[in-house]
């Protein structure tokens, strides 16, 4: 469990948890000013990060950046177009929209104290394991 | 600036939105570059509900997902430590006028309104293949047209039907 790798994503993560709060992107009341076009503070915290994340991405494949752990090029990695990628954005987006919460904001919230999201988040595990049942089986065919 | 102006700035419980943006982007790239993985939440939950079943053999090259997850929960916490509030009474969730209004006021209601809400998030991330970590920030920085197919859907779906309910709550 306590292995180099592990240690790296346990810091990433404290990171990552620490800004979605900075963000506000952990109070729903701040979600809802977003879809609803009232503060679109969120929207430049998620446009900033797409691009100069995406900067970052043309950089590293410009010029050849390795990744330290395996020395080769830095992954690309595009995501498949699967089935089911429509109707599972539509689900997601209709519980986004009805919490104000989603996957990451949600342990971020149980961090801060916030008791709701442990219904949420609980919810997201239910969720995310019949997500991938049903995954398995459209895989199959 | 003087250091008591950036001590209070570090300890406001919102940054500047461009400011904490670049960060993040900072931080899911680091992430590429140390250890060639890109932002990922959804995935990490459903290792977690594979737990729940007895009988399944643990992935542990996966573990680093879950520690991931447990980092999320612990950055929320420091941030609550750090938000200039005196001590620590947790963060009380402000749901503004909109959740206030859509959110059933009893108990039970809500609680079952929070877990079919975080059902179909988790259901439908699943089923997408990422979320908004993995297919916008992440996907859609790399150019991946999958991930930006599933963003504009995300976002059409969220903001169309919380406008939707908006004015039918007359909110």
């Amino acid at each position: 469990m306590l292995s180099r790798r592990n240690l790296l994503f346990l810091a990433f993560g404290i990171g990552f948890g620490f800004l979605l709060s900075r963000a506000g992107a952990t109070s729903p009341a701040i979600i809802s000013d977003l879809l609803l076009f009232e503060d679109l503070r969120l929207l430049w915290v998620i446009a900033t990060a797409v691009a100069l994340g995406g900067v970052l991405t043309w950089m590293a494949a410009r010029w050849g950046w390795r990744a330290r752990n395996t020395g080769e090029p830095i992954t690309i990695q595009h995501k498949p177009f699967k089935r089911g990628l429509i109707v599972g954005a539509v689900l997601f987006g209709l519980g986004w929209a009805g919490t104000g919460v989603c996957p990451g904001t949600a342990l971020a919230m149980i961090g801060e104290g916030k008791g709701f999201a442990l219904w949420v988040g609980a919810g997201i595990v239910l969720g995310a394991g019949a997500g991938s049942a049903i995954n398995r089986r459209l895989e199959r065919g | 600036m003087e250091i008591a102006t950036v001590i209070e700035a570090l300890f406001s419980p919102l940054w500047t939105p461009v400011l904490v943006g670049a960060l993040i982007a900072l931080l899911a790239f680091a992430q590429r570059w140390l250890a060639d993985q890109p932002l990922s939440c959804s995935t990490g939950f459903a290792n977690l509900a594979s737990f729940l079943r007895p009988g399944v053999k643990r992935d542990r090259e996966a573990d680093w997902r879950i520690v991931f997850l447990l980092g999320i929960v612990l950055g929320g916490l420091l941030a609550a430590l750090t938000d200039g509030a005196p001590g620590w009474q947790g963060t009380a969730a402000e749901f503004g006028v909109f959740y206030t209004a859509l959110v059933p006021e009893s108990s039970l209601g809500s609680a079952l309104w929070w877990l079919i809400g975080g059902l179909l998030i988790g259901l439908g991330a699943r089923l997408a293949g990422g979320c908004t970590s993995g297919h916008t920030i992440a996907g859609v920085a790399m150019g991946a047209p999958a991930s930006l197919v599933a963003s504009a859907v995300f976002f059409a779906v969220a903001v169309g039907s919380a406008q939707l309910a908006a004015w039918m709550l007359g909110v």
